[in-house]
């Protein structure tokens, strides 16, 4: 459905993409994760035909986007970056002005508007000219114009950004409701929880290369170290917290507050059971011990810590 | 569900996808203040070149009364007019005149037509001259006429059609300069490129829509003039509509040089403000020193422009040479009327090229 062949962009002498290869199943929605500058919005680009690629191949259902843009993009639904919208048209008309480009019959691009406006909660602001949105707005309505045409693949360049909580939430919601209605979705996104929450695989690229592709759940296993809070009925004190650092499978440990600290630890889970008893033995009346941060979090950070 | 989408509806043909383009982009001018603006700036130069010569003491029309008429007298064997002699001979200086409203005067005392004179009409193109054949012998008598006069369609219109041209590079800043690099200035490119649509369908739509709003003001301010001109010089000159024709291409060459301007610059300031200045002050001053120096520039494009004015002219006017002394000699050039067409419409097509090829290969990077 997407696939990326040997995909290479350059500026200048920076490889912003760099032999990238992936393969985006049909029906499967894929996070793409990446620090700043890894090359994330640059696919996304040539995906989207914003830009070129200096070699390579990007298919969307089969056709290359790079050599025959309007036929790859025709099942193509793609919200990149926060776009802007002409201010001098209201919603129901930036609809049918992109429902007409795209053939859409005009009985259609009623029926579909109608249901977009009311699924991305805009039916208020329908004949709203949109110089007067605020930037959650926008993004909603660009999410709503991604969907109106019923794509087959949808292309999500951080769906979330600028939008409140409350947005956010609903935002992942359409996106699950589109998952279970089998879309191809290929969504950037700098929140983990957001990728985990919505995602069935994760790609993870950095300088432009693959660095992992799989499910979330195997990579969630393959997750070397958690992050562990060990909260204590009293203070703990330094030379205590000194002496858990030492501890078989503990990377790091430090005081989070005066009763508690975070142990960064290496090592299969079972494994956790023996390292609260010797946090026990050491005098320290535990409370509470749990994990914190995701697991994706945690494989996010060794596989980008590696690769630098 | 997504598997049934495929094949719900074709995408439509780049033709078909003009007229979609040119519809939306066409509301961005009507309903923005720049068509307004350039309404405004169409009503009050019409307001102001319609009230500015008569209120400076030029009139549009009159009456003249009492005008003395300076008779030659003539052999009347020589000059036969029908059955009459003609005795002497007198020109009213007026480039129209009410023909019915002519009433001549002899030392002070009403002087009938009937069998003593008659009045000819010789037309050339719009204008007229206008000669009193006198038909028996006058020679120590004061001739004087009262009539009434209007100015005449050519020279009414040509008072005009001098903003004409100004008004073509309002419409080409306003409704072009900006046009392309908008779309990468206002990111509106990430809505619109991620469509199946190819960027020279996009150009050329934009690009329509533009000369549209452009053709409104141009068509406005023609028909404007077309109706003062039946108002005051009653009458339109016979190429007025070829003036027409030639502000119209002016337009599309300058909205093509714009709409390249747009692909090629970064902002939209400065594209509006280069292709501002690059007709009403490059251009210009370039045209203006190539008459200095002696050589006729016909591949300019403001030059070729020049036609729009010109073509009312009867006959059409040829360049000119006037000798200044040691000053040299002080050329007056003008454009080829029909090398005037092919130049606007080389501008037109070079820059629409060039354009879309600047624009199909513009990243939107950043």
């Amino acid at each position: 459905m997407i696939e990326l062949q040997k995909l290479n962009k350059s500026f200048g002498p920076i490889k912003a993409v760099d032999d990238l290869d992936l393969r985006v199943t049909r029906g499967t929605t894929v996070g793409f994760l990446g620090p700043n500058g890894a090359g994330k919005t640059t696919t996304i680009k040539i995906l989207t035909d914003l830009i070129s690629a200096t070699s390579g191949h990007a298919l969307l259902s089969g056709v290359d986007v790079v050599s025959d843009p309007k036929a790859a993009l025709s099942h193509v639904g793609a919200v990149v970056e926060t776009p802007e919208f002409y201010p001098y048209l209201t919603p129901v008309e930036t609809l049918s002005y992109l429902g007409r480009v795209r053939g859409m019959p005009a009985a259609e691009i009623d029926r579909r508007t109608n249901e977009v406006l009311a699924q991305i909660k805009m039916e208020q602001w329908r004949t709203t000219r949109i110089g007067k949105f605020s930037k959650g707005m926008k993004q909603r309505l660009a999410i709503g114009q991604a969907l109106l045409h019923e794509p087959d693949i949808l292309i999500l360049d951080e769906p979330t950004s600028g939008l409140d909580p409350r947005g956010m939430v609903e935002v992942r919601e359409i996106i699950k409701q589109l998952k279970k209605d089998h879309y191809t979705i290929f969504m950037s996104s700098h929140l983990l929880n957001e990728v985990e929450e919505t995602c069935d695989r994760v790609a993870l690229i950095d300088h432009g290369k693959l660095l992992v592709y799989d499910d979330i759940d195997t990579l969630a296993k393959l997750t070397k170290t958690t992050k562990l809070e060990v909260v204590g009925s009293s203070a703990i004190a330094a030379p205590l917290v000194e002496r858990i650092s030492k501890m078989p499978g503990v990377v790091h440990a430090e005081n989070a507050t005066d009763r508690s600290l975070v142990v960064t630890y290496e090592g299969p889970e079972e494994s956790r059971a023996d390292l609260l008893r010797s946090i026990q033995s050491l005098g320290v009346n535990v409370v509470s011990f749990s994990s914190v941060g995701l697991p994706l979090e945690m494989m996010y950070m060794d596989l980008v810590k590696e690769s630098r | 569900m997504a598997e049934t989408h495929e094949a719900k509806h074709g995408v439509p043909s780049d033709m078909e996808q003009i007229p979609v383009v040119w519809r939306y982009e066409l509301l961005r001018y009507l309903r923005s203040w720049r068509l307004y603006a350039s309404f405004a700036v169409v009503a009050l130069v019409m307001v102001l070149l319609y009230l500015l010569p008569p209120l400076l003491g030029e009139s549009y029309s009159g009456t003249d009364t009492g005008t003395e008429i300076w008779v030659t007298p003539m052999d009347p064997s020589a000059v036969p007019a029908g059955p009459y002699a003609v005795y002497a001979t007198g020109t009213i200086n007026r480039s129209q005149i009410d023909v019915d409203s002519v009433v001549l005067y002899k030392d002070g005392v009403e002087y009938p037509s009937a069998g003593t004179w008659t009045l000819n009409e010789v037309s050339f193109g719009s204008a007229s001259v206008y000669t009193i054949l006198v038909l028996e012998n006058v020679t120590g008598s004061e001739i004087t006429a009262t009539y009434e006069w209007y100015i005449s369609p050519e020279s009414f219109e040509t008072l005009f059609l001098n903003f004409a041209s100004f008004l073509v590079i309002i419409c080409a800043t306003f409704f072009g300069a900006d046009a392309i690099v908008g779309e990468f200035q206002n990111r509106t490119g990430y809505l619109v490129f991620p469509n199946p649509m190819k960027r020279a369908v996009l150009f050329i739509g934009k690009f329509l829509a533009s000369l549209t709003a452009g053709m409104i003001v141009l068509t406005i301010f023609y028909v404007a003039l077309a109706v003062l001109s039946l108002f005051s010089a009653r009458g339109i000159d016979d190429d007025f509509l070829l003036s027409f024709v030639y502000s119209v291409e002016f337009l599309v060459a300058a909205m093509a040089v714009a709409y390249l301007i747009s692909s090629l610059l970064k902002g939209s300031t400065g594209a509006t403000v280069l292709t501002f200045f690059l007709f009403i002050m490059i251009m210009p001053i370039v045209d203006s020193v190539g008459m200095f120096a002696g050589v006729k520039i016909e591949g300019s494009l403001t030059f070729s422009s020049g036609a729009l004015i010109y073509v009312l002219s009867d006959p059409y006017p040829s360049d000119t040479s006037q000798d200044m002394g040691p000053m040299g000699s002080l050329d007056v050039y003008y454009p080829d009327p029909v090398l005037a067409h092919v130049v606007m419409l080389a501008y037109a097509l070079a820059s629409l090229g060039l354009g879309m090829y600047l624009f199909r290969r513009r990243q939107l990077a950043g």
